[in-house]
């Protein structure tokens, strides 16, 4: 493979081929279904023949001389002893024996409407639409014709029993017609008058000698003869006779079809003629393409297709013997048959209608389209997708200690996944030094390849030896060590950020390790999820990969424009620890803070407290992490101001709206400004920081913080029993049939809409009275107010009511007929017949409760299970349909075929990570511009003169500057 | 019947004349077949425009305030 330069390919042409091609490409005409002799040796013109190609290693192809691998095999062919139908085509062929005439074959179509067709099919072709609405038109048209156009012959319907046989089916006058004309002159019904045979000869201008004739049944009436009589009497008189069409029938009907006919059903008569789609001629595939495998016992045993091809071969012998010989037609029809099942079998054995062509253990055989369909086919299997070499999965765990861009790799696959070194003079050394590690020890080698190409695996022997060869112009194939980059992903790949590139840091222990960071954009967590790796191979895809895939290059989504990696829960409850009301830190406290980031040096002192000790403020020490010039102001996350001046937190909390994973905006605007290096410094830091933060502070929840006061429970308990009685009374006034309802609802639901709004209010309640317990302190409050994990929401379930259950937004009422449970009276209104949950779940859910929570969380479950199957399988055609849609660089965005889909991509040509804005911030041009210039220019004078307003004094002549501006009077020319 | 090419959510359809549509084709290096394509029996399109033709659409746009549109007029 090494040298080979890429082929170019010019053109494809798809077409059906003539079958004297089959014979010109064959290397050998195949009589004999054997395939081995006595010896083992392949036999002649069988279906083995070394003429097809190699498969044993080391055996000389006796067509081209090539050895197995090199040689890609040659086809062979059967002549077969009758046409038979090609499986593929049995559409075509039906329309073209619709759409032609049984006689002379040609289209059944006027000359105008060919030219319109034809014209429809230029227009198909140019807009880009499918060519088969304008085909099956055609064809359409051409059936209604009862008389061919040209030659006048009655055309008849073409019947199609799948798979392969047409039938012609003409009306013909029934055996019985005389019984029939008798029952219709006597007349079936008693009403109905009878007539007489002179008077059917009067109506139908027909003989009376005749019509005796006919009625005594020694006359068969002619076709004129049987409509008259037929409309005279209103009976039918004709019955379908079918005319099988043998394919041999079939081909000389095609044969006669002219070229220009052709054209107009959208086929190209210089590549396919419709007469090959009968086949004379099959070719046999290579023996590559179906090679034998021999056996632990030394038994051969064959490929499927092998097997089929006997099979044909047998009944073709069959056919030739019998039909020599002058065997009746019924045994000829019957090997005729025989032999196409065979031979559409070989070809797709999938047909609906046909029983499949089995192994004799009893599987089906697996035949050629059954090698390139679905899933696990060619296509789909082998080409778009396979297996790849340099790969890795196993489980993934966290490591905080690692940067967002690294990725742990266990040591054992890094020693099993190799990169190539090129040996220079400059890294011989180095190269030496990997070979002598051997393949076990770490940074080792498995692989090098000396200058003649030749590969030598490194081992624990050779090792040492090796190594000294090893010289500039040999090739290491290392392991992987820290700093490689190699790819990473998290199946299901939905967005782009579901593949990045990592660097490596080679680790103990069998798991990948990630930073928890970057959980959000792979959706990972640490359950058991698995993840894979791909060392990269070559230079431009390890320089690709580090430029645009590298994490960091990924902080901000092209969904919404902001990033989408940040602090994620603790590190959210510890920055707001840190921050929230300012807490103070000597100076050990402080440095210990910091001490997983890069500031080693504390800032001055906010401030000296009581004792004259220095202190820190929790401010001060998450400044440290800031960039200097970084100015920010915006309503955060506890709904209070955050500002940042100067590089300097002044007021706010820090939390999920400022450091958050989904657009927190100190890491966004970072990202944005300072650039994406400074984003992962940052990101990483603050995650540190809060691990560190939270650990001072100490983090826990227990019952006890869910738990109220005895007299919170009892104010709960009256709110809850209040609404009792609402609830009741809402029901007793139903009752009484006073109950109004509300505009466009009927009584009930009316009532089933203010109990619901009862007690959800009632359940807001409780969780208000639950609230006023908890103080700032309680962990689920802090989590739930920094938006680390939980809401007030949960908080209230756990402490104050879970409140009304629901199953498809309404209160529970399916279960027993005309009751959820037979624990209540039948049509029981109340709050707890429905599903109403008045515990906690800290005080505990009472048997029914339970039930009604189950009820409702299942809907919950099964709710997620089918959207996310549904949405998988959008999402799948949604990328399909847009996968091939690429934007130009002139901005459009155009398909493979280069129409244009967008003119300007996203209308506004501009990508939505390299934009800022929000619903609240339009984008500050002005600012925007001003930072640029500033950072281009040294001096305000360059910048001046770039912008314009001040031209450079010039010498053409004394008045030249009279256009300056009044301002910039003073710069005369002076030269 | 309302004329819904009077609405205001219907941005405005004109029929391109054919120096200008020259200059769009060559702007963009393409035959006007690989333009998309309108019906002509949309109700948004003037009454003159006919089959072949290309149309200008102007629509208001969120990021742009305007973007252009070219459409080719097929049966």
């Amino acid at each position: 493979m090494r040298n080979s330069t890429p082929k170019d390919i010019g053109s494809i042409n798809f077409g059906l081929m003539e079958p004297e091609e089959y014979r010109e490409m064959s290397a050998t005409k195949i009589i004999t279904a054997d395939t081995y002799d006595d010896d083992g040796f392949p036999i002649d013109m069988g279906l083995m023949d070394p003429r097809l190609g190699v498969i044993d290693p080391g055996l000389e192809c006796k067509t081209c001389g090539k050895h197995s691998g090199s040689c890609n095999g040659h086809f062979g062919h059967i002549e077969l002893a009758a046409p038979v139908i090609h499986v593929g085509f049995t559409k075509l062929i039906r329309r073209l024996l619709r759409g032609t005439c049984r006689e002379c074959s040609r289209l059944l179509l006027t000359e105008d409407e060919k030219e319109e067709f034809h014209g429809q099919i230029d227009e198909a072709q140019k807009l880009g639409r499918d060519l088969n609405d304008v085909t099956k038109a055609a064809i359409r048209q051409a059936r209604k014709k009862d008389r061919c156009p040209h030659c006048g012959e009655v055309q008849y319907d073409i019947d199609h029993e799948k798979p392969t046989t047409y039938y012609e089916v003409q009306q013909v006058l029934t055996s019985e017609y005389s019984q029939r004309i008798a029952g219709a002159m006597q007349g079936q019904d008693e009403d109905a008058e009878r007539m007489s045979p002179d008077e059917l000869a009067a109506e139908t201008e027909i003989d009376l000698s005749r019509i005796n004739e006919i009625l005594s049944g020694s006359f068969r009436p002619r076709e004129s003869q049987r409509k008259a009589i037929e409309k005279a009497l209103d009976i039918d008189l004709t019955e379908e006779d079918t005319n099988k069409l043998m394919p041999s029938d079939i081909r000389d009907w095609f044969e006669a079809i002219p070229d220009e006919d052709i054209e107009v059903l959208g086929i190209d008569p210089d590549r396919s003629r419709p007469e090959w789609m009968i086949l004379t001629v099959l070719p046999v595939p290579p023996v590559t393409a179906r090679p034998s495998i021999t056996l632990d016992n030394g038994q051969r045993s064959e490929d499927d297709l092998t097997h089929k091809l006997v099979d044909i071969i047998r009944i073709n012998q069959r056919f030739m013997e019998n039909r020599e010989a002058g065997a009746p037609q019924l045994i000829i029809e019957d090997l005729w048959e025989l032999l196409q099942y065979h031979v559409t079998t070989f070809m797709d054995n999938e047909i609906s209608g046909t029983p499949p062509a089995r192994h004799r253990s009893g599987r089906p055989l697996k035949t050629l389209s059954q090698r390139l369909k679905g899933k696990e086919g060619r296509f789909r299997g082998s080409l778009s997708g396979k297996r790849v070499n340099f790969s890795a999965r196993t489980v993934i765990s966290p490591d905080p200690t690692l940067s967002l861009n690294e990725v742990g790799v266990p040591d054992r696959v890094a020693k099993e996944m190799t990169q190539t070194m090129n040996v220079t003079e400059r890294n011989v050394e180095k190269a030496r030094r990997f070979v002598s590690n051997g393949p076990e020890g770490h940074p080792g080698a498995n692989y090098v390849r000396r200058p003649d190409g030749r590969r030598l695996k490194v081992t624990e022997k050779n090792c040492e030896q090796l190594a000294e060869k090893v010289k500039p112009g040999w090739e290491v194939n290392r392991h992987l060590i820290d700093g490689d980059i190699v790819i990473f992903n998290r199946q299901p790949s939905l967005h782009r950020m579901s593949i990045m590139a990592h660097e490596v840091v080679v680790m103990p222990y069998k798991t990948f390790r990630l930073n928890t960071v970057v959980c959000p954009p792979y959706n990972a967590d640490f359950d058991g999820d698995e993840m894979n790796m791909h060392a990269l191979q070559n230079e431009e895809a390890r320089a690709e990969a580090r430029v645009l895939m590298r994490v960091q290059e990924q902080i901000l989504s092209p969904r919404f424009g902001e990033n989408i990696i940040g602090a994620i829960q603790d590190h959210i409850s510890g920055t707001f620890l840190l921050t929230h009301n300012n807490p103070r830190f000597n100076e050990t406290q402080a440095l210990d803070l910091l001490r997983a980031t890069r500031i080693d040096e504390l800032p001055e002192p906010s401030g000296v407290d009581d004792q004259g000790e220095p202190f820190w403020t929790g401010y001060d020490v998450f400044s440290e992490l800031l960039p200097d010039d970084l100015n920010l102001e915006f309503t955060g996350t506890v709904g209070e101001k955050v500002a940042i001046e100067d590089g300097q937190l002044i007021e706010g909390t820090i939390a999920e709206d400022e450091v958050g994973e989904f657009g927190g905006e100190i890491v966004d605007t970072i990202t944005k400004i300072h650039g994406k290096t400074r984003a992962r410094v940052f990101i990483n830091e603050v995650a540190s920081l809060a691990m560190r933060s939270i650990m001072h502070f100490g983090f826990s929840i227990g019952i006890d913080d869910e738990t109220i006061p005895e007299e919170a429970q009892a104010r709960i308990d009256e709110t809850i029993d209040d609404a009792y009685d609402r609830v009741e009374e809402l029901i007793e006034a139903y009752e009484r049939g006073e109950l109004e309802s509300l505009p466009g609802r009927t009584v009930d639901e009316t009532l089933e809409m203010k109990i619901m709004q009862t007690l959800s209010r009632a359940r807001d309640n409780a969780g208000n009275i639950a609230d006023e317990h908890f103080t700032e302190e309680n962990p689920a409050v802090v989590m739930a107010e920094s938006g680390a994990r939980g809401s007030m929401l949960n908080l209230t379930q756990m402490a104050g009511c879970v409140g009304q259950q629901a199953v498809r937004g309404e209160r529970i009422n399916r279960g027993y007929e005309n009751r959820t449970l037979s624990h209540y009276k039948e049509n029981d209104l109340s709050a707890e017949a429905h599903g109403f949950v008045e515990n906690s779940y800290t005080s505990g859910l009472t048997p029914r409760e339970f039930f009604f929570h189950a009820m409702g969380g299942r809907e919950g479950l099964v709710d997620t299970a089918v959207r996310t199957s549904k949405s998988g399988y959008l999402q799948r055609r949604l990328i399909n349909a847009l996968s091939e849609l690429e934007t130009q660089y002139d901005g459009t965005v155009r398909d493979t075929s280069d129409t244009i889909v967008q003119f300007e991509f996203g209308e506004d040509g501009t990508s939505p990570v390299k934009v800022s804005s929000g619903e609240d911030n339009e984008i500050d041009v002005e600012h925007i511009a001003d930072r640029v210039l500033d950072s281009e220019f040294d001096s305000e004078q360059d910048k001046q003169e770039f912008l314009g307003r001040r031209p450079r004094p010039t010498n053409l002549s004394e008045h030249a500057d009279d256009r300056l501006s009044i301002e910039s009077t003073e710069v005369s020319s002076d030269d | 019947m309302v004329d819904v090419s009077q609405h205001e959510l219907v941005p405005e359809h004109t029929v391109l004349e054919e120096e200008t549509l020259e200059e769009v084709l060559t702007e963009y290096d393409i035959d006007r077949t690989d333009l998309p394509k309108i019906k002509r029996n949309d109700p948004a399109l003037p009454d003159d425009a006919a089959v072949g033709n290309v149309i200008k659409i102007v629509r208001d746009s969120r990021t742009t305030d305007q973007a252009v549109v070219y459409r080719l007029v097929v049966e």
